[in-house]
């Protein structure tokens, strides 16, 4: 596996929207005085008559952007995730995914990741809420390559609504940007018979971690994919890794229902595959903690050490 | 179209709204005849349109922000071409077009609305689209009063004032009348004007069902103001019918027989 260095998912979204203006594409960068959270400075000092802040005013936020998408502009917002899912809800469900608006949101500092802000900060259901809008196709990048494949995609593949939720803090990029993808199939990145084990965007790379201490120790050979879009999901390697391992472990720094979990559980049940199920994330009915995001990583269970817990845990069985 | 043209348009379009909802049992009857005279004065004489041509890039817009008010919109759109007279005669068939809340799938309809407070944003954005694309289309939105309690309409106000949105109208259909009883007894709007005013608008009122009113206010907005425009339209919810008027519970009652009679008669013998 190629050596990248470490590089913010959000930033990297950033040098991609510039360089998609840069060839003509009609972007508008749309925030709610998240000029911070966006990462936005070096958009705004190139373009800056292609941002507009609508101020501290979410469901204005989505329906000043379907306005410009009327006029013709390609609009993208960034805001934090948690404002954005509760508080524009039904802009993103009338406005923009009933509507079938091409409009580009990013979830921005997605699950725990905003840390001890807290509860309120915090938003683990936002994959789960846009799941319930029906022409919304929702992405999860898992590295900033990933992320420019994703954003670029959005915008020149897709002409309606798109949810991106995006992960703070610095990422390697698995693959190189020029890897050929294909939207919707997820990425394997390692092969075994034992076990599968399916992770969640950034979620990934904690769980290459554990494996790569796992194998070194004999304890089991797995396959391991990366999902990093929740719809379009072409998930026929999943079900003929299922079938063959017969059990698997979901990663996500999402709520366990709603996600990626659940939709695995769907997969088993709609396929009829037998298969054993652990779902890693914030279990339904609990609120995550007060705590930075690495305290809320280790106590959910969702880093190397936790995941490894859980391999070893679903191979006794 | 002369004022008396107008006038004889809007009485027509009345009718088809009865007998729209008569026919096909569902439906807002109150609202949908409260904004007639509006929606024909911007249809028939205002804005820079082309039915045979909807989404002519600098054709003026419309959100109907109180979405339930969609028969009287569908009424003037059919009047002025943007598609058949069968989709009215078949309303809420499955497979027409027409639904009780309005969507984009209509020509002549921008964006799916229904659900309360959000007209405003989007043609907040649409206005702001023609001054950075330095287009001279404007946006028109038309709201009712008791959907001003949905705070999001505020958001919207402040955002086009800032933005100096000069080319952008919202136009509130003031029946006085929500749901269940008056706004006034609700939660107030008052003073409407004083709170436009100090949200940075160029503020007008007008009897909302008077067309002459209507062309002299409208053709008396300044759009190089630097100022988004209010029209206040004071108007009757229920207008046209004497059972209706001024009455709540006709929102989304529907006609039985005897009263779709007597709608039908009453509106034939308006002195237009």
């Amino acid at each position: 596996m190629p050596e990248y260095k470490r590089k913010s998912i959000r930033a990297s979204q950033i040098e991609e929207y510039i360089s998609l203006v840069e060839q003509g594409v009609n972007i508008i960068y749309v925030v709610s005085d998240s000029i911070s959270t966006s990462k936005i400075a070096p958009f705004m000092e190139r373009f800056p008559e292609r941002l507009v802040n609508v101020g501290i005013a979410e469901q204005n936020l989505i329906g000043v952007a379907t306005g410009l998408s009327n006029g013709g502009f390609i609009p993208v917002t960034g805001n934090a995730t948690p404002f954005l899912i509760s508080r524009s809800n039904e802009q993103l469900k009338v406005d923009a995914s009933y509507s079938h608006t091409n409009i580009k949101i990013n979830g921005l500092h997605a699950g725990f990741s905003y840390g001890t802000d807290g509860v309120t900060h915090h938003e683990v259901n936002d994959i789960s809420t846009v799941r319930g809008f029906p022409s919304f196709e929702i992405f999860a990048p898992m590295d900033p390559a990933d992320c420019k494949f994703i954003t670029r995609y959005s915008v020149l593949e897709n002409n309606g609504p798109v949810y991106i939720s995006l992960n703070t803090g610095e990422y390697q990029s698995l693959l190189p940007e020029n890897e050929k993808r294909t939207v919707g199939v997820p990425l394997q990145f390692e092969h075994g018979d034992d076990i599968t084990v399916i992770a969640l965007g950034t979620a990934i790379h904690d769980v290459l971690e554990a494996y790569t201490q796992v194998k070194t120790k004999g304890i089991c050979h797995a396959d391991i994919f990366a999902v990093n879009s929740i719809r379009p999901f072409y998930p026929d390697s999943l079900i003929e890794s299922l079938c063959r391992t017969g059990r698997v472990i979901t990663v996500e720094q999402h709520s366990t229902h709603g996600g990626l979990g659940s939709k695995v559980a769907e997969l088993i049940a709609d396929e009829g595959i037998g298969a054993k199920l652990f779902r890693m994330g914030v279990p339904e009915g609990v609120f995550t903690k007060n705590w930075t995001a690495a305290d809320n990583k280790k106590y959910f269970a969702l880093g190397a050490e936790g995941i490894k817990a859980k391999i070893r845990e679903a191979m006794k069985l | 179209m002369t004022i008396k043209e107008l006038e004889l348009k809007a009485n027509s379009i009345r009718k088809a709204i009865v007998n729209m909802i008569y026919n096909a049992k569902g439906g807002h009857l109150g609202t949908s005849l409260s904004e007639v005279d509006i929606l024909t004065y911007l249809f028939f004489s205002c804005m820079n349109i082309d039915p045979e041509s909807p989404k002519k890039e600098e054709r003026d817009r419309f959100i109907l922000s109180k979405g339930h008010g969609s028969e009287g919109l569908y009424c003037t759109l059919q009047a002025r071409g943007y598609f058949p007279e069968e989709w009215i005669d078949h309303y809420m068939d499955h497979s027409n077009p027409l639904t009780i809340h309005p969507t984009n799938k209509v020509p002549g309809i921008e964006v799916c609305t229904g659900a309360l407070g959000h007209g405003l944003s989007i043609a907040a954005g649409i206005a702001l689209s023609a001054k950075l694309n330095e287009k001279n289309y404007k946006c028109f939105a038309l709201t009712g009063d008791g959907e001003l309690q949905e705070g999001s309409n505020w958001e919207a106000a402040m955002f086009a004032s800032q933005k100096k949105l000069d080319n952008f109208v919202w136009i509130i259909d003031y029946n006085k009348l929500q749901l269940f009883k008056s706004v006034e007894d609700t939660v107030s709007l008052e003073p409407i004007r004083g709170k436009l005013e100090s949200f940075g608008f160029d503020v007008h009122e007008v009897d909302g069902n008077d067309m002459t009113g209507i062309h002299n206010t409208f053709s008396s907005i300044d759009f190089t103001c630097g100022k988004p425009h209010a029209v206040i339209a004071h108007t009757t919810k229920g207008k046209g019918i004497s059972y209706a008027e001024n009455v709540a519970a006709w929102h989304h009652k529907i006609p039985n027989t005897q009263e779709w009679e007597q709608a039908i008669k009453e509106l034939n013998n308006a002195r237009v």
